[in-house]
């Protein structure tokens, strides 16, 4: 019943390495100013010049450090895509939460709102919004987090919906409890795990999609940004250019989606008796 | 015939009578009682030992010690206004005391027959003849033979003196007959004999009489009337049979429920708190600090003695035991729509019926302040779904749930949060009701902090208190601890301490001890009883173990099919059942643990059945 979510990650493999990626892209992104050899946006060298002692993945076409840009790439990649999720998750449970508890009206609309929600073609959406409103870092966030919420809602709704038949809340219940006591002492702190899997898998969703998005060039091109570097450098794989400015990007991009995916399955192997190993290994 | 007027009764603590020394300037023994006895009545006087029945007695002939005030009229004539000449006129030959504990009073000197005729001898002087004539008639009419008329008295059993002694109370032929404890140090067939005696003679003569004891059985079997005495005020009087069967003051309802007879199966249960000594009694209601209902003005006024219906005499501020909750018709249905909506159906071909179960089915139910009540019926009889909705953890379908009066699913959402800290349940499972994400103290603080009751130390106090109650260890380390730490007794106690945290008025207990094995069951039901005693809340016990429900209830409902099919005392139920499924299920329940042959159990034709 009660499982230590974080030691149970610790002592899975796949959670730990992808505690220790997850962390790594941390230390870039928040150490980013220090780490990073040359201002991204400052044309340091002759454009296209092949990795060297002094740019490690050479210059891009006009002349700004690739390795510098990846990592700022690192910095607004988990920005945007943690916020989203969060957002999206947060938004997840509000819905999940009005739709399991009051039946009815509320439900039939958050139900049917999911219904749609999972019927559009997301990137289509995300596609023709860009195209109208200037695509920022703000604006990302909130496309991908009321594109993304339905699913999560979905889930946090049935999970509800068994919950509130539990005897503690019929106790609260008993006691006076209001619908916000319930909620915030008794519902919230059962789906703790429900919504830090959902989280997961939204980052990873997230990531994916702002790179793919950024790569359609539905992006300020004025950030640096993973998806970005993979769309200009698409310019210019005729040249020998791609090795070092098309391959870095792509692999950083991998290698978020697969941090976050290894936590997630690990998070979600902890938290499901059934997809529990007899060992842990 | 008699009537006694504001009769106060006070004693200085340094006169021999008053055996308690104090710094008051005296000890009210009788706080203005009130009391009629008219031509050929019986009245008994009940109390307990202290509560001032011996000085009541002896005021009525005079002897009292004390600084006696208020008023004895007796056939219009003022006896507290009597000189010590004029009583010893009116003593024996009008009113005629036998007191407790007498042998006594019997001159050690004096052969049976002399002392019989000495009363007759003072009233009459020289008439010997008539004297002995009727001291012998007497004597032989309380059944003891020529033969002891001229025997000593230490050669006489304690009932042949108890029974002289009556020969002697009567030989004057009064019109008032006191007796003090008549039997009280007797033994039981002694006693049973003496009683009847009595009663016979009592009835024949048609003498008034008044029956002071502690003796509840004492009273019943010679009493037409009783009057209840506590601390020196009269609680209740009224028809014994009523007063005794029926009680409405808080006070006589305990001692009843105090009093063991073979009848009832009920365990024994004492008064909570204690009997308060004389010089430092509690002012207003005497009873109100052992009482389960007390208001404010209890404990500043005297309630004065009203007459309710049929005679009956009360005094209490809230007019006896009050009743907490009420429900009338009330009836629960459930629909089964699973069993509908299971075959998938193309348009309108297959009609939707729309199937439901009643499981409580229009139940009118009075639950009484600080009573418990045993609902009993097999599983599937809508006992659980009558006790939620008594709790309020359900809305009924239709029908009424009043609480004091109010209706409790009408309520605003205000008044309601402020009503369930009256009304508390104990589930069938204690370790669901309990959230396994908190420890000991927040399952336990819970309530109050819903409730929005106290500040932070305040809470930590009332949880330490209510841990205690339930007789759980409060040391940092447990209440630290989470429920699956903890084993089921405990849980089930930590769940009866969330309910009783809250003081509540009425708790309703489902199946409390039903998921936990024998030993530790047997616990549970304990406390439960011994707290309600101690706290007086109304417990409304549901249980299917028909030998618990006797133990426990002072009242049981049997249910079966959604209907309360029979209500009563718990005795009466169980001895005299009058429904057949109550029948049935005595008989099936008759338990085979100490049986030699075990007998197949028979459900009588009775069966639980679902509708679908």
């Amino acid at each position: 019943m009660h499982v230590n979510y974080w030691t149970e990650l610790k002592k899975d493999r796949k959670g730990r390495t992808g505690l220790y990626m997850i962390g790594f892209l941390l230390v870039v992104a928040l150490g980013a100013a220090w780490i990073a050899p040359y201002d991204p946006w400052a044309h340091v060298a002759s454009p296209l010049s092949p990795p060297s002692w002094k740019h490690p993945l050479g210059v891009n076409d006009v002349g700004q450090d690739i390795l510098s840009e990846l990592i700022y790439g690192a910095r607004t990649t988990l920005l945007v895509s943690v916020i989203a999720s969060a957002a999206s998750t947060l938004l997840s449970l509000g819905m999940g939460v009005m739709a399991g508890l009051f039946r009815g009206v509320p439900e039939r609309i958050v139900m049917r709102l999911v219904d749609v929600m999972l019927i559009i073609p997301v990137f289509l959406v995300a596609l023709l919004v860009a195209a109208y409103v200037n695509p920022g870092a703000f604006t990302l966030i909130l496309m991908l987090s009321l594109l993304m919420w339905a699913p999560g809602a979905r889930i946090i709704r049935t999970q509800v919906l068994s919950l509130k038949w539990q005897g503690h809340f019929t106790a609260a219940r008993q006691f006076g409890a209001g619908t916000g006591y319930l909620v915030r002492h008794h519902l919230v702190p059962e789906l703790y795990p429900l919504l830090a899997v959902n989280f997961i898998q939204v980052v990873r969703r997230a990531v994916f999609m702002k790179a793919g998005l950024a790569f359609l060039g539905v992006f300020d091109p004025a950030q640096k940004s993973w998806g970005l570097m993979i769309h200009y450098a698409r310019e210019f794989v005729f040249t020998g250019a791609w090795q070092w400015w098309l391959l870095p990007p792509a692999v950083a991009v991998s290698f978020t989606i697969i941090a976050f995916a290894l936590v997630g399955y690990s998070l979600e192997s902890a938290l499901d008796p059934r997809l529990q190993k007899g060992s842990t290994g | 015939m008699l009537k006694v007027k504001d009769l106060t009764v006070k004693y200085h603590p340094h006169s021999g009578a008053a055996k308690y020394h104090s710094h008051h300037d005296h000890i009210t023994v009788l706080d203005r009682v009130n009391l009629q006895l008219n031509p050929g009545e019986k009245l008994g006087l009940v109390g307990e030992s202290g509560s001032g029945k011996t000085s009541l007695a002896l005021s009525l002939v005079g002897m009292c010690e004390g600084q006696v005030q208020g008023s004895i009229k007796y056939k219009g004539e003022e006896l507290l206004e009597k000189t010590p000449q004029q009583w010893g006129r009116i003593r024996g030959s009008r009113i005629s005391m036998v007191r407790q504990q007498s042998g006594e009073m019997l001159t050690p000197n004096l052969p049976l027959l002399e002392q019989v005729m000495e009363p007759y001898l003072k009233d009459y002087p020289g008439q010997k003849e008539e004297a002995r004539r009727r001291a012998s008639t007497l004597l032989q009419k309380v059944g003891l033979e020529s033969s002891y008329f001229q025997r000593y008295p230490y050669t006489l059993s304690g009932g042949e003196v108890q029974r002289s002694l009556i020969a002697m109370a009567l030989v004057s032929d009064p019109e008032l007959l006191i007796l003090d404890e008549p039997v009280s140090s007797l033994d039981a067939l002694t006693r049973s004999d003496i009683l009847s005696l009595l009663d016979e003679v009592t009835r024949e003569q048609n003498y008034s009489v008044l029956v002071i004891s502690h003796d509840l059985d004492t009273v019943a079997r010679l009493a037409d009337r009783t009057a209840v005495l506590y601390c020196g005020a009269l609680m209740e009087a009224g028809d014994t049979k009523e007063v005794l069967q029926d009680p409405r003051h808080p006070y006589t309802r305990s001692l009843v429920r105090a009093y063991p007879t073979l009848e009832g199966i009920k365990e024994l249960q004492g008064i909570r708190g204690e009997f308060p000594p004389p010089d430092n009694r509690p002012g207003g209601c005497p009873f109100h600090p052992r009482c389960t209902q007390p208001l404010e003005i209890c404990a500043h006024k005297r309630p004065r003695a009203d007459i309710i219906e049929n005679n009956r005499l009360l005094s209490c501020h809230r007019g006896g035991v009050i009743e907490l909750l009420r429900c009338r018709g009330v009836t629960q249905r459930f629909k089964l729509e699973a069993t509908a909506k299971s075959s998938v159906s193309f348009g309108k071909s297959t009609a939707k019926k729309q199937l439901s179960l009643e499981a409580v089915k229009g139940v009118d139910l009075n639950l009484h302040e600080g009573e418990v009540y045993a609902l009993l019926g097999e599983s599937g009889s809508g006992k659980t779904t009558l006790g939620r909705i008594l709790a309020g953890v359900d809305r009924p379908c239709s029908g009424e749930i009043h609480f004091r009066g109010n209706n409790i699913n009408r309520l605003s959402p205000k008044e309601s949060k402020k009503t369930r800290r009256y009304l508390q349940m104990l589930f069938q499972n204690a370790g669901e009701a309990l959230s396994h994400r908190m420890a000991v103290f927040d399952l336990v603080a819970e309530p109050l902090i819903i409730q929005e009751i106290g500040n932070h130390q305040s809470r930590k106090e009332a949880v330490n208190r209510a841990l205690q109650w339930v007789h759980l260890p409060v040391d940092e380390d447990f209440l630290h601890r989470y429920p699956h730490h903890l084993s089921g007794g405990e849980l089930q106690r930590v769940a009866l301490a969330r309910a009783l945290v809250l003081q509540p008025k009425v708790l309703v207990a489902d199946e409390p001890s039903a998921s936990l094995d024998a030993s530790v069951q047997a616990k549970i039901v304990k406390l439960l009883l011994q707290l309600q005693n101690e706290r007086g809340f109304t417990l409304v016990l549901i249980t299917h173990d028909l030998a618990l429900a006797a133990r426990a209830g002072d009242r049981v409902g049997i249910m079966h099919e959604g209907k309360i099919v029979e209500e009563g005392p718990a005795s009466r139920i169980l001895r005299h059942p009058q429904h057949p499924y109550s029948k049935a299920l005595l008989q099936a329940a008759s338990s085979s643990l100490f049986t030699s042959s075990p007998q197949k159990a028979h459900r009588g034709g009775f069966s639980v059945s679902f509708p679908v």
